[in-house]
């Protein structure tokens, strides 16, 4: 019974670590440090006569924080320096922990009586915390955290993870916070792991640095990547292989002769081939049975838009200045962009262009010159405030949420409508206003896949669409976070003459709505027939701009274009 | 402290870090061109000097000075496990999960390859060397040197007579492999492939080629710092994992990328360390902590380290 407690307590923190890993797609190399924080941050305050209770707390709540200053260092980078910084951790705290016996105990480890025993003179209660109890009180919650896991996957959360697992900077482009959910994951693991790792020393009453190696880190990180994304039974088939080895390792050991630690590593080792070898295929095979929820018919009562069209224009850029280094990019550019029109951005290669529409989305700061949403300046250099503040925009690549079916990736967009805090905690205590948002969310979601003409395809998977259905796919998404001005960065690259014209007839459709669209493209056809207004940028700076009319007879873009005619 | 401790605690801190150095421009070098950091690296070397002693000396080495025979032999042997484990790690835990097409690379999947690849290099030697740590014999004969094996320093202190060829060893070979970047033409290959592979393709590098080739030297790097690191105290299995750690702490500490600054955070480091060995309430326990305390600052702090500069416009 001690044995199958303490596997329990190791499947929470396994839990804890598939947060992290399988469900938001973060390489954490380290949880084992973590549980090494909570087993020996328990022993080490019980020691010093906390009351267990308010040790194991302390040890968990420093965990956490030790994880969120992890997080808050790393998010800001790409993921594998998250993976060597927490690699780095895993091996810092285990060596520490050999080399300060007074920190652990040294070899021997630290020791406490067994069972603990929980007293309170004042409700007169003795509770002895005998195997029995520690199964009952892990297998609690072992499943409250499955069940948890289950639920917030379905709803707000769930989105977030699957943006921040699948594609970082579109996920950042349709308004997620990106590096704040990441420092939540991980802090939450983290205080997972600690929490597992406090239940394992109360439980056993002795915790040896080498039960703490680096070696657990890498069972966890096995552990949770057996059952692949996001599942959430891939923990407890991992721990349970985990639990196995062990037995396993030892009989190999006797029989072959060998040291049992190393028969471990071996056994680790030829464990975390197979499911790296097995990945690809156990993903193919759990594929038919994504779930999806239907968003048949957009709610337009719960669509209800409170933005007042105004005299302000949407958008304005004025006298805005960019450098790439030595280079100017931008150099004095007004622009506007007001509802209900389709303004095209147009010129030459490297005349500014995307440059433009990335200063207007808010992910290049410019050096010099003002942008305004509706007359107001908007602060903050990430995307985030801009796609709250109305503006959002598609990346000029094809990017995908990884294989989340069609209405999934569309509704990350609409996840940014959930305005008010704590939308993922509402959901999980199913709080009526978590039922409204994500009526909001469906009927957003809706709208833009019909607006996009994709409503018959929210249930497809992504690789099935084609190339002109990506890039409506593009601009579904930032349709859906309820964005009035739609930045849509060459979206008619790679389609064919029909696919075109689907593509005029919905960015039309989009103005007529009272959106406003800026346009970046090449195509001449194109902007000549959906066009409003043109503006020419060439080298940086405005060469005209009117109607397309106007445009086409003005000499100076003909030049720009096409070099001075010989006379 | 005297003056003699304080050069004592130099000379060794740039030896170690002479070391480190290899180990960094290697790190360096295969994440500039794949932008994988290479987390089985550190195993390499070990990898490398454990695998040549199994070969040449058999399962229960000792550190007494090997006949010329041998000791070719184990420099041999050292360089061809170091270069072979490195590019079957790039070939079997990594290749196959870069460039997936639109659905980008799986991170996850080349972690998960690169620290399976270096448990399963420290398993397959634990094995065969099943005790904490071995002394094993130096094929380049550093001790000969001098009769007693250390030279005394003015002002009191003494070093192991090796640190010296380690510093020579060590920086020579970074400026080899300088020179190798710059004049060679798989060298340049490799550079265009650093600076930007679209291009680089675009040009008929061989881009393939140049991967293999980064990972290969790298590989060398590593076993040319197992010939310096292995015979100067006994080695255990697990020693190459905090190795590679260092290594990437000098790598970042010299901006991730320039061999230069590989070398140059590879010697602050070493020297940081020994000083914390000497300062006198510190010790040897806080002086083996010092890389990987400054591995996850310099993450954490991030000064340029791993930031990829052509992420700028393009995205």
């Amino acid at each position: 019974m001690t044995t199958f407690a303490a596997d329990l307590y190791l499947l929470v923190a396994a839990y804890g670590l598939a947060l992290a890993v399988s469900y938001a797609g973060l390489p954490v190399l380290g949880q084992g440090a973590f549980v090494a924080v909570g087993a020996f941050g328990t022993a080490q305050l019980a020691a010093h006569s906390v009351p267990l209770l308010i040790a194991v707390a302390i040890a968990v709540v420093a965990a956490g924080v030790a994880g969120y200053l992890v997080g808050f260092a790393a998010a800001r980078l790409a993921g594998s320096s998250l993976a060597l910084a927490t690699w780095g951790l895993a091996w810092l705290v285990y060596t520490a922990l050999v080399l300060f016996p007074r920190l652990s105990g040294g070899s021997q480890g630290l020791t406490r009586p067994t069972p603990a025993t929980l007293t309170s003179p004042s409700l007169g209660v003795e509770i002895v915390l005998d195997p029995w109890v520690h199964a009952i009180v892990a297998g609690v919650l072992v499943v409250v955290l499955a069940l948890v896991l289950i639920r917030a996957d379905a709803g707000p959360w769930g989105l977030d993870w699957a943006a921040l697992r699948t594609g970082p900077a579109l996920a950042d482009s349709l308004g997620v916070p990106v590096q704040r959910r990441r420092r939540a994951v991980i802090a939450a693991a983290a205080a997972l792991g600690a929490l597992g790792g406090a239940g394992t020393a109360v439980l056993q009453g002795v915790v040896a640095p080498t039960d703490y190696s680096p070696l657990l880190s890498l069972q966890l990180f096995v552990a949770v990547l057996v059952g692949g994304t996001a599942t959430w039974w891939g923990p407890a088939v991992g721990v349970g292989l985990i639990a196995a080895l062990p037995t396993t390792a030892d009989s190999i050991a006797s029989a072959l002769d060998i040291e049992p630690l190393r028969a471990r590593a071996v056994l680790t080792a030829v464990l975390l081939v197979a499911v790296l070898a097995l990945r690809a295929p156990v993903s193919r095979l759990l594929k038919p049975y994504v779930r999806l929820g239907s968003y048949a018919g957009p709610d337009r009562a719960a669509m209800e838009d409170e933005r007042t069209v105004g005299d302000a224009p949407l958008l304005t850029l004025e006298s805005v200045v960019v450098e790439y280094g030595a280079v100017r990019a931008l150099d004095g550019v007004d622009l506007d962009l007001r509802a209900g029109e389709v303004h095209a951005l147009v010129g030459p290669n490297g005349s500014g262009k995307s440059t433009a529409l990335r200063v207007a989305a808010g992910v290049v700061t410019p050096v010099d010159g003002s942008v305004r949403v509706r007359g107001e300046p908007v602060p903050g250099t990430s995307a985030a405030p801009r796609v709250r503040a109305g503006v959002a925009r598609t990346l000029q690549h094809t990017a995908m949420l990884g294989r989340l079916p069609v209405g999934r990736q569309v509704e990350v967009g609409a996840r940014v409508h959930d305005r008010t805090p704590f939308a993922g905690l509402r959901h999980l205590i199913a709080a009526p206003s978590a039922t409204r948002d994500h009526r909001v969310r469906v009927a957003a979601t809706a709208t833009a896949l019909e607006v996009t003409g994709l409503a018959g395809r929210a249930a497809a998977d992504p690789d099935a669409l084609d190339t002109a259905e990506q890039r409506l796919l593009q601009v579904a998404r930032a349709v859906a976070t309820g964005a009035s001005a739609v930045l849509v960065d060459e979206p008619a690259a790679g389609m064919s003459a029909r696919q075109r014209d689907r593509l005029g007839t919905i960015l039309r459709r989009l103005a007529d709505s009272g959106r406003g669209v800026l346009l970046v493209e090449h195509d001449m056809n194109l902007v000549g027939r959906v066009a409003d207004r043109v503006t020419v940028l060439a080298e940086g700076r405005v060469l005209a701009s009117g109607t397309p009319e106007a445009i086409r007879a003005d000499p100076a873009v003909t030049r720009a274009y096409l070099g001075v005619p010989p006379d | 402290m005297t003056g003699g401790q304080l050069l004592q605690a130099v000379l060794t801190g740039l030896s170690l870090g002479a070391i480190y150095g290899l180990v960094a421009i290697g790190f360096s070098l295969v994440w500039s061109l794949t932008r994988v950091l290479p987390f089985a690296h550190g195993d390499l070397v070990v990898g490398g000097a454990l695998f040549a002693v199994l070969a040449v000396v058999g399962t229960a080495p000792v550190a007494i000075s090997p006949s010329v025979g041998r000791s070719v032999a184990l420099v041999v042997l050292t360089l061809c496990f170091a270069v072979v484990l490195s590019v079957a790690t790039y070939a079997v835990a990594v290749r196959p999960f870069l460039d997936r097409g639109k659905h980008g690379e799986d991170v996850l999947g080349w972690v998960a390859g690169g620290v399976t690849a270096g448990l399963v290099i420290r398993t397959a030697l634990g094995v065969a060397l099943p005790a904490a740590a071995y002394a094993v014999p130096d094929p380049l004969h550093f001790d000969a040197f001098t009769s007693s094996g250390s030279v005394t320093l003015p002002g009191g202190g003494s070093v192991h007579v090796r640190v010296f060829p380690v510093i020579a060893v060590g920086l020579l070979a970074a400026v080899a492999v300088d020179w190798f970047l710059v004049r060679s033409h798989l060298g340049r290959a490799m550079r265009s492939v650093a600076d930007d592979p679209d291009a680089a393709v675009l040009c008929g590098v061989p881009v393939e080629r140049a991967v293999v080739a980064a990972f290969a030297l790298a590989g060398l790097l590593a076993g040319v710092a197992a010939l310096l690191v292995a015979p100067a105290q006994p080695i255990g299995v697990d020693d190459g994992v905090v190795l590679g750690l260092a290594g990437a702490a000098a790598a970042l500490l010299g901006r991730l990328g320039s061999p230069h600054g590989a070398v140059a955070g590879g010697l602050a480091l070493g020297v940081a360390q020994q000083l914390v060995q000497v300062a006198p309430s510190l010790g040897a326990a806080w002086s083996e902590l010092v890389p990987l305390t400054v591995l996850v600052v310099v993450v954490a702090a991030r000064p340029g380290g791993l930031r990829a500069p052509r992420q700028v416009p393009a995205e």
